[in-house]
Order: C-alpha cells, then structure tokens, then sequence
C-alpha cells in the first residue's frame, strides 16, 4: 500500500441523502490509519444530468488538477458515477492534448498534467489497501446474510471499469473477509436500479429498484450493501415510497459497505452513520452487537 | 410504416460519429445484443436500442429524434459494454438526446419527456453554486414540467412529503440537516464560482 496521502472526494449526496455514506468512509479512513485530506473547494462532477462529454471534462478537469496541484497521488471517491466521471476524463485528458490545452485556456485551475489516479473506494479497499491488510485489522466477525449490490459503472462500461461486467466480485469478498454470507444474488447484483429515472419516469424507476429488493427479501437477505449513493438513494431512500406504489413490504434494510467493514473493524455504529439509514438498521445491529 | 427514401437524411450518420461517442456507429451489424441486455427492454419490451442505431444508420433522422423512447434510457451502460461491435451504444443514445434537444430549442421538434427539463435544472445548480443543490433544482424543474407555479408546487409536495420527512428525521435535510445548521436547506456553494461560469459558457458555445 502506498503511503503517500489520498485525496478524498465525497461528491454532492455526501452533504445530504448520503450523510451515512460519507461518515463511514471517512471513519474508515481513520481507523486503518491511511492518511486522506479532502479535495479543496470541490465541485460536483456533472452526475448522469451532463450528458455532453465535454461538459463533464471541464468539470472533473477542475478537480483532477487540484488533487494534481496539492501532490495528491490519487482521488478516492465511494460514488460510482463520481468514480466513472473522474475516471473517464482523466482517460480523455491523458491521451488528448489538445482537450487539455483548451480546457486550460477556459481558465488556467483547469491545467492539468495526468498525475492523478481516479479510485472507486471498492477497488481502493480491496487492491490498495488490500485483504491481507484488512484481516489484520479485523476485531468483530459480521455474521449477516449479505445481498451484494454493484449496479453501474464498476464493471462497466470497459473504458473504466475495475471489476467483473457480468459477475463482479470484489463487495463478495469483502463481506466473506468479515465473516458475513453472501446470499444468491448474480441474478440483479449489476442490474441498474432506476435511479437516472427517478425523477422523470418514477413508474420504470420503480420497478427497476423492485426487482433488486425483491430479489433480497426472496433470498432471505439481513440487508442489502451497495457502493453508490445513488443507488442507496433508490433502494433505501425511496423504499418506502416504492412498497406503498407497489403495495409490497420489504423492509430491507441497506448499508454503504463502509458501515459494514467499520462494524467489522469495531467502530461504534454511530460513528459509522448506522442511525442514518432510512430503513431502520437496529434489528440488524442486535444481531452483530 | 414503409420508408420513403427521399425522406433519408444520409448525413445523420455523419453528424452523430462526429461527436464523443457516437464513433463507432457504423460498425453495428444489427445483432440486438444491446436490447437483449437492456432493462428498459426487460420492462417496456417495445423499447428498443438496436432499433435507433438502425434507424440512425439509415438517416431517419426526424423518427429517432422524435421518438419518445429515446427519453427512458437509464445510461446504465450494459448495451456498450456487450456490443460486441464496440458501438458505445449507451452514448449514441446520449448524442441523440442531444441532438433532439438542440432542434426542440430551435423550434424544430417538441420533447414531451421532462426529462431535458430536468437536467437543466440540476445542471443550472451546479452553474450557480458548483454543487448540487436539491432544493433548488426542485423548485425549478417541477414548475417548468407541471407548466404553473401552483401546479408545480403540489406535485413537488406529492413527492417530497414522505420523502422529506424521512431525511428530516434522519438529519439528512430541513433545519438542523447534513453537516450543520442549514445545510441541506440552503444550497453548499464552492468557493471558485467564477470558473462555472466559465465553464458552463465554453460548453455551450460548443453545442451551437
Ligand atoms: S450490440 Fe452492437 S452490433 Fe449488436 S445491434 Fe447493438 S449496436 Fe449493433
Ligand atoms: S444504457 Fe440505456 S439502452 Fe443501454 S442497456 Fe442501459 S437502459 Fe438500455
């Protein structure tokens, strides 16, 4: 593992729907020691709304070259659509000089030389810090049924991607280290969960999200554990709105995998953002407390 | 419906390769991987992206952009990454969007799907304050897709009514939200605004 300092990207749910996510992450951070500081003066990375490219060049330009600025070797972000916008810029900016040389002449903190490696916080957990490192952390064995949900933009698409298109595996491995189950769940694991329609076509959205916690429930899941706060959004956020649409009951709960290898490496449940979970995590928690 | 030749457009083509993404149009050979894998398909069967890189090869160009479908792509990305062609399929659809876009503001074509109403608002708060705002962007889009304030407004409440409460209780947003007093009320702003600005001007000086 490196030992240089990362740069931590929390991206725009991490101030609101996703506090638990950020809180987690960045518990997480402290407790395994590695030294982080958070991107100055950030700004968002344009999400799955900017559909020009250019766009979302210009806007993750700015923030590369800021991490580039401060010495940063590389940006960890736990939002998936962060990670892909980041990533894909800096692929572009890389091989395109002209792109970079007129992005700089927009305004010169757009300069940006390609020194900085975009992470997803799932590849960074597992390859950076690595599974041997993370077992010798471990107090608490996390005895759950654990639905792993992966959705977009980690395994694909494969300009960016870090993990498996159809069967990704590294959330598995993470939840088998702590010494929880992974149930059945290849079937929708990276199916998308609707949330890009969330607010334009509720009614597909909807049903999108239906099928992955149905799925759960059915393999008789203690929660669901995903890496995007997107996804945490639709599935947790907006659970209840979907049961009384659908007239289902679920009462999935679902964490950030965050909170579930902070339970794993003996953090407080507060301190992990667990009593910020809309769907209610203490029945969950009495099982592992 | 039959094709009328003389109604092809054969320079559509040329115009969607030209933009990121849309490179590898012409290496389709039409297999339907794309659809067979895409969960819109899976929900709505008569949705179709096959269909519109078909439709797009052969200059249909008024039927693509008008066709309500292209609106309900989630940009999950499968399509592109089992093409076996290496059409970025996910992102033809995204330039066609874009296309339709530029010819409904030109008063070409109507868009009935809200949907480029809504990612201006959402992309009008990062302009204004570098972040995303929810509450702002709310406030904009329902009036815009409901066509009245008042109208916009109750469908606004309609939505966040449950949800709203839920992050409120949760400390998520209202009040005492996020990480302090007000902050999932009032948008989080970053401290170089001006280089949005900018930013938002070159890229719309490149979409004329
Ligand atoms: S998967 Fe690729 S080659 Fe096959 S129909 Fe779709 S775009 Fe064409
Ligand atoms: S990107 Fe759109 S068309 Fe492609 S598989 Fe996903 S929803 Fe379907």
């Amino acid at each position: 593992m490196s030992e240089k300092k990362i740069g931590y990207y929390p991206g725009c749910p991490s101030e609101t729907t996703a506090l638990e996510q950020d809180i987690s992450t960045k518990a997480i951070f402290d407790k395994l020691g590695i030294e982080w500081v958070e991107i100055e003066d950030w700004n968002c990375c344009g999400a799955a709304e900017a559909e020009d490219p250019r766009l979302v060049y210009a806007l993750n330009a700015r923030n590369l070259a800021i991490a580039e600025k401060d010495g940063l070797p590389s940006i960890v972000t736990p939002c998936s659509i962060c990670y892909f916008n980041l990533s894909r810029t800096n692929k572009a900016l890389k091989s395109d000089e002209k792109l970079r040389a007129e992005l700089q002449g927009i305004d010169p903190s757009l300069a940006y030389n390609g020194s900085v490696v975009p992470k997803h916080i799932l590849d960074f957990l597992v390859n950076d810090v690595g599974l041997d490192e993370l077992k010798s952390k471990l107090v608490k064995q996390v005895k759950l049924k654990v639905a792993p949900y992966y959705g977009c933009y980690l395994g694909r698409p494969p300009e960016t991607a870090f993990d498996d298109p159809d069967d990704p595996v590294l959330m598995d491995r993470l939840i088998e280290l702590i010494g929880g189950e992974n149930v059945p769940f290849s079937s929708v694991k990276t199916l998308c969960c609707g949330g890009p329609l969330m607010m334009t076509r509720a009614d597909i959205a909807f049903e999108m999200a239906r099928k992955i916690l149905q799925t759960a429930k059915d393999a008789n899941a203690d929660c669901i554990v995903l890496a995007c706060p997107l996804c945490g959004m639709m599935l947790d956020a907006k659970q209840p709105d979907i049961e009384k649409a659908l007239k289902i009951k679920f009462e999935m709960p679902v964490l950030y995998i965050t909170q579930l290898l902070g339970l794993a490496l003996g953090i407080e449940p507060k301190k992990l953002g667990l009593d910020k979970n809309i769907i209610a995590t203490k029945k969950l928690l009495e099982k592992v407390m | 419906m039959p094709i009328k030749a003389w109604e092809l457009d054969p320079h559509f083509k040329y115009e969607i390769m030209q933009e990121p993404g849309g490179e590898h149009l012409t290496a389709c050979y039409q297999c339907s991987t794309c659809t067979l894998g895409c969960p819109i398909t899976e929900i709505i069967p008569s949705y179709n992206p096959r269909k519109f890189i078909q439709m797009s090869l052969l200059g249909m160009r008024k039927e693509v952009l008008t066709n309500p479908d292209l609106w309900i792509c989630a940009i999950c990305q499968t399509c592109t990454a089992r093409c076996p062609q290496n059409v970025v399929v996910g992102d033809v659809l995204s330039v066609l969007r874009r296309i339709a876009e530029k010819e409904a503001e030109a008063g070409n074509i109507t868009i009935e799907s809200p949907r480029p109403l809504f990612e201006k608002a959402f992309l009008h708060t990062l302009e204004k304050y570098g972040r995303l705002y929810d509450m702002g962007l709310a406030m904009e889009y329902y009036p815009k897709r409901e066509g009245s304030k008042i109208k916009g407004m109750k469908a606004m409440m309609d939505d966040y009514r449950g949800f709203g409460m839920r992050m409120f209780k949760r400390g998520k947003m209202g009040p005492l939200g996020g990480h302090g007093m007000l902050k999932g009320m009032r948008p989080s702003k970053i401290k170089q605004r001006e280089v949005m600005e900018k930013i938002f001007e070159w890229a719309e000086e490149h979409e004329k």
